[in-house]
């Protein structure tokens, strides 16, 4: 029995090795996933939880292929909030951080105060966002502006101001100009850490929106996984954090692609370390 | 480091230290100045005054709602660098196994756990203990995946040395990976001391009697703004103090592998 089941594990093993980034890269994390759905699955249903307390992802499934319009009505705020907070947030981010790393005394002044918000739970200002923009779209679009602004505007300081210093020494010997120096050093050196910066502001951005959406209790996914939740409807918690889940990936995905096809353009390949 | 003439340095000292401070002064007065000029109403903004006043009638009830969410960020980080620590070194045992958790780690990391903050008060309940579970899961990521990426990129030439001067399984994991993972640990428990407090307070936002972001909520729906400040106030010095920790475990940690 015992090497019955050890058998297929060798050969698992085996394959796995033989192909070294295809096997262990997709397959196995595939396949634990596949193992962690079955167990859900199944292990729900042996134990006799109730769909209350924990919902299969069968019957998560059935909530979303059943009710598709509740749930893209209710999902259509929040893409809206996460896309245009984390758009401004970006935008805002990045002519913010350029042009204080180009006002030299001001980024001096501005640095610890940005590093400090970066640092501090401004997740709690969600109720002061209310009572300045009122529980519509507006105030949780500001909210989520605010979380993932910044991220981007420290990476982006961070980044200008990392340029390799004999790159540019060599450039004004080459009595290049201080925005020649700027556009063809600096910019460069700074993508990488600007990235890193968008990634990090992609999923705060998100935090932002659902937690804008906890607290306003108007629409989006949050308000209904509020609203499900009170109503003991778990399978339908389920869905709406699934697609909450969808919603972020995407986004992230999207910064991640932008940075590949930027690299790509500039022709170098620079890796971020970010966890 | 070439030695800057005293005066030079006294200048450069003077604008790190003098212009953030000029600059804070400065957005405190003309707050102060347009505030009271545009006769803003309290609900609104009130003034950086209104808001020290504010403290006054409440610093009891601050106080007691201060000790709840601080001490529950505090113990939820705790068991979170427990917690990231153990796990990050027990999937890292096996190389099959690291590359089977990776990439779900990587995940979990990515997806908005924000949305999950409601599950755990309706499986644990609205008392502290589902705070604390939640904060505890998020701040549970960045601490293991840090950790993981650390133990991963020990140097293999380090590694290789230890093994051909004989050296177990056990001796280079304890002489090479762990010090090798140190500072990514410390980078995650950075990351992680902010998850924690964010992880408390939204939980406070969903069902809590006592807590900061309680308080916070509570205030805004009476529309006493100056006591969201004042609550806002507290509890960044609680975010900044956990932070502070974390970089002191640090610096100790440095000084006591070096000697």
């Amino acid at each position: 029995m015992a090497s019955n089941f050890s058998e297929p594990v060798k050969h698992l093993a085996r394959v796995l090795r033989g192909t070294p980034t295809f096997g262990r890269r997709v397959v196995l994390p595939a396949l634990v996933a596949a193992v962690i759905l079955l167990a859900w699955e199944y292990g729900v249903g042996l134990a006799h939880l109730p769909l209350m307390i924990i919902a299969p992802p069968s019957a998560v499934w059935d909530v979303i292929a059943n009710n598709p319009g509740i749930l893209m009505q209710q999902s259509l705020p929040t893409i809206e909030e996460a896309v245009l907070g984390f758009g401004l947030a970006a935008s805002l981010g990045i002519i913010l951080g350029t042009s204080l790393v180009l006002s030299g005394s001001l980024q001096k002044a501005f640095y610890p105060y940005i590093l400090v918000l970066q640092l501090i739970p401004k997740v709690a200002l969600a109720p002061l966002f209310i009572i300045w923009l009122g529980v519509g779209l507006p105030s949780r679009l500001w909210f989520a502006v605010f979380m993932a602004f910044f991220p981007v505007v420290i990476s982006t300081m961070t980044g200008l101001m990392s340029a390799d210093r004999n790159a540019v020494r060599l450039c004004e010997a080459l009595t290049a100009s201080r925005w020649q120096v700027f556009y063809s050093v600096r910019i460069p050196y700074a993508l990488p850490h600007i990235f890193a910066g968008l990634k990090i502001s992609a999923t705060m951005a998100m935090i932002g929106v659902v937690v804008g959406e906890f607290v306003t209790a108007q629409e989006g996914l949050g308000y209904l996984i509020m609203f499900a939740t009170s109503a003991a409807e778990t399978p339908l918690v389920f869905a709406a954090i699934a697609l909450l889940c969808v919603i972020g990936l995407a986004l992230y995905g999207s910064v991640a692609l932008a940075e590949i096809i930027v690299q790509k353009r500039l022709g170098v390949s620079i890796t971020t370390s970010e966890f | 480091m070439k030695r800057l003439h005293p005066a030079i340095a006294r200048c450069e000292g003077l604008s790190t230290f003098g212009l953030p401070i000029g600059l804070g002064v400065f957005i405190l007065v003309a707050w102060q100045v347009i505030v009271r000029r545009a006769a803003v109403p309290q609900v609104i903004l009130p003034a950086p005054t209104d808001i020290l006043l504010s403290f006054d009638g409440i610093l009891g009830v601050l106080a007691h709602h201060a000790w709840a969410s601080g001490s529950e960020s505090f113990v939820a980080f705790i068991l979170a660098a427990i917690l990231g620590a153990t796990v990050a070194i027990l999937l890292s045992m096996s190389k099959l196994v690291y590359e089977a958790i990776y990439p779900h780690m990587v995940l979990f990391q990515l997806i908005p756990k924000i949305a999950l903050a409601p599950l755990f008060t309706f499986w644990l309940g609205i008392a502290a203990p589902s705070r604390l579970t939640y904060a505890t899961f998020i701040s549970f990521f960045p601490v293991a995946l840090a950790m993981m990426t650390g133990l991963a990129r020990a140097d293999a030439n380090a590694l290789r040395l230890c093994r051909a001067v004989g050296a177990n399984h056990w001796q280079t994991f304890f002489a090479v990976q762990i010090p090798y993972s140190l500072p990514y640990f410390f980078s995650g428990l950075k990351i992680a001391a902010t998850m924690a407090v964010i992880g408390i307070v939204v939980g406070e936002f969903i069902s809590a009697k006592e807590g900061l972001g309680y308080y916070i909520l509570y205030a805004g729906s009476r529309g006493e703004t100056a006591h969201i400040f004042a609550a806002m106030i507290v509890l960044c010095a609680i975010g900044l103090l956990l932070y502070g920790v974390t970089v002191m475990a640090e610096r100790i940690m440095q000084a006591w592998w070096r000697g």
